[in-house]
């Protein structure tokens, strides 16, 4: 393992200290609770919206605290819930009189803290909610899991409610708009290599050298199938054709088209894959109204790719170009 | 001064923590197979921080000790681990609740309690390849031998054995909860983690309790 690491135990910490050193005018970073908070937060007159999930899937999510998006995160160690105590105490210090809103990519450790923390924070008096995100169309079969992943679809979720806290929604209001963008995104992943997770040292799971992993998951959890690498155009239409199928979306629909980078790849490649999905979607009849290229959920330094659909109407579609300030799109 | 029952549980609990704490890298490879390979990491914190704080912990009686160290596991592990393992100890805790003393037939209930809380927890089952396909049929073994009054080390022995087999029996499950039930029919071929860390822990445990 080749990494910029001291202690894989100060991994995640080192990090936010980083994050914090870098956004002194924006960010606050409190260490017993992994906490990275909007210096303004709370703030009375918006409902708060917090997220925990995992480290390892940074820019996820404590690099999408500020303006427009989350008022704060407060990740578990690399690809761990945080435990019960830091979603607690991250709701009782950013309560807001109009309510908390937690966002939650549907894990069974994730809920299990996210459920307990709630109901610790309710018996306090505060008012809060939870919405789980489960986007990825890669978990076929409900009956063995809790159901799907909240994988790279997470952003819309974020971004949508964010949004419409800024601009002053109430708590019902704002979980009606998560939990419709959250029904029309989709997201499939594929992974090139596997991760190294810092406190293991070595690469999560086996991929042979000429292997891929169809419908990879975020913290390196096995998809549909694994397969032998094929051409970028075989690749996408495998992948974007799940998920054009699963919504499904049709010709006439408008989306969203997000390439995200799983961490290990180069933005040259998400632009070539992002031409390739964008092409094929134009002569399904479907239009691209909004498009993202980039890292927003990686898995740590993993090679791969995942693409997201997003099917826009008015309301998502203006939520989506709401003006929002986030460290890692400062320039 | 000390109860009998809090050395006890002192030394049942004490005995956990290092096994966790020693078996770290055991129990992150055994995960990693299927799953994502952090259990023996958040384990291993977890407990770290059980030893840390142990000379603080409220020894009032075994029910509120066990009450302290299950708000420490649930506030302090990540993952899943710190839900389901905090919500067995405080389970554990309120099956023994005002009594003084602590029987063989008091530690059933107290893991009968305990697995309640897993499965309320965990919406989980035995047979979905969880820690709970050990854990189960240990506690029946458990009961069997206290039931015929055999000594508690005995008794022990018989819960570790149905354990192991138990948790080795895990490779035939295909996993239907946590990062594992992903791999699906992937999962069939090697153990769960959290079964076979209850089988290890018992078995330390029978050894420790034989030399004590």
């Amino acid at each position: 393992m080749k990494k910029f690491i001291n202690d894989p135990k100060n991994f995640v910490p080192e990090m936010l200290k980083g994050l914090a050193l870098a956004n002194p005018d924006t960010l606050k970073y409190v260490p017993e609770y992994n906490l990275i908070h909007r210096a303004d937060a709370p703030n009375a007159d918006k409902v708060t919206i917090i997220q925990g999930s995992g480290s390892g899937h940074e820019p996820a999510h404590v690099m999408t605290v500020g303006r427009g998006m989350l008022d704060a995160a407060c990740p578990g160690d690399v690809f761990a819930a945080p435990p019960v105590d830091y979603v607690y105490e991250t709701t009782k210090l950013l309560a807001s009189p109009k309510g908390v809103l937690l966002l939650v990519n549907n894990y069974t450790g994730d809920r299990m803290a996210f459920e307990m923390a709630q109901e610790m924070a309710r018996a306090d008096g505060i008012r809060v909610e939870m919405l789980f995100i489960d986007d990825d169309v890669a978990v076929e079969d409900s009956l063995y899991t809790i159901g799907r992943r909240g994988v790279a679809g997470n952003f819309f979720v974020m971004k949508a409610v964010g949004a419409a806290a800024e601009a002053g929604a109430d708590l019902d209001e704002i979980i009606r708009i998560g939990e419709k963008v959250n029904s029309v995104t989709r997201t499939m992943g594929v992974a090139l290599t596997a991760c190294t997770p810092p406190a293991k040292g070595s690469p999560l799971f086996d991929l042979g050298p000429d292997e891929i992993e169809i419908g990879i998951g975020i913290h390196g959890e096995p998809g549909r199938r694994r397969g032998k690498l094929v051409s970028a155009d075989e690749i996408v239409d495998d992948i974007l054709g799940a998920v054009i199928t699963d919504l499904p979306f049709t010709s006439g629909d408008r989306v969203a088209l997000m390439v995200n980078g799983l961490g290990g790849t180069p933005i040259s490649e998400l632009y070539l894959l992002y031409g390739l999905a964008h092409e094929k979607l134009v002569s399904a009849g479907i239009t691209v109204g909004r498009n993202y290229v980039g890292e927003y959920c990686t898995s740590l330094d993993m090679a791969g790719a995942s693409i997201t659909l997003v099917k826009l109407d008015e309301e998502i579609e203006a939520l989506l170009a709401a003006p929002a300030e986030i460290p890692i799109r400062v320039f | 001064m000390k109860t009998r029952s809090i050395i006890d549980t002192e030394f049942v609990v004490r005995s956990i923590a290092e096994t966790a704490i020693e078996n770290e890298e055991a129990f992150c490879e055994l995960d990693s197979v299927v799953g994502d390979g952090d259990f023996g990491y958040s384990l291993a914190r977890g407990f770290e921080k059980v030893l840390e704080e142990w000379d603080v912990f409220d020894r009032t009686d075994s029910s509120i000790f066990l009450k302290s160290i299950a708000h420490t596991i649930t506030s302090r592990i990540g993952g899943t681990s710190g839900p389901l393992w905090g919500t067995a100890f405080l389970r554990a805790s309120t099956a023994v609740r005002g009594r003084d003393a602590v029987g063989g037939a008091d530690v059933v209930a107290m893991l009968r309690a305990a697995i309640a809380g897993i499965k309320d927890r965990g919406k989980s089952d035995v047979g979905d390849k969880t820690l709970l396909d050990a854990l189960v049929p240990a506690t029946d073994a458990l009961e069997v031998a206290v039931a015929q009054g055999s000594s508690f080390e005995k008794a022990l022995d018989e819960a570790a054995k149905a354990a192991r087999v138990a948790a080795d029996a895990t490779s035939s499950l295909q996993a239907r909860r946590g990062r594992a039930s992903y791999t699906g029919e992937r999962s069939i071929g090697s153990p769960d983690a959290g079964a076979v860390a209850v089988a290890i822990i018992l078995e330390r445990l029978t050894v420790e309790a034989r030399a004590r």
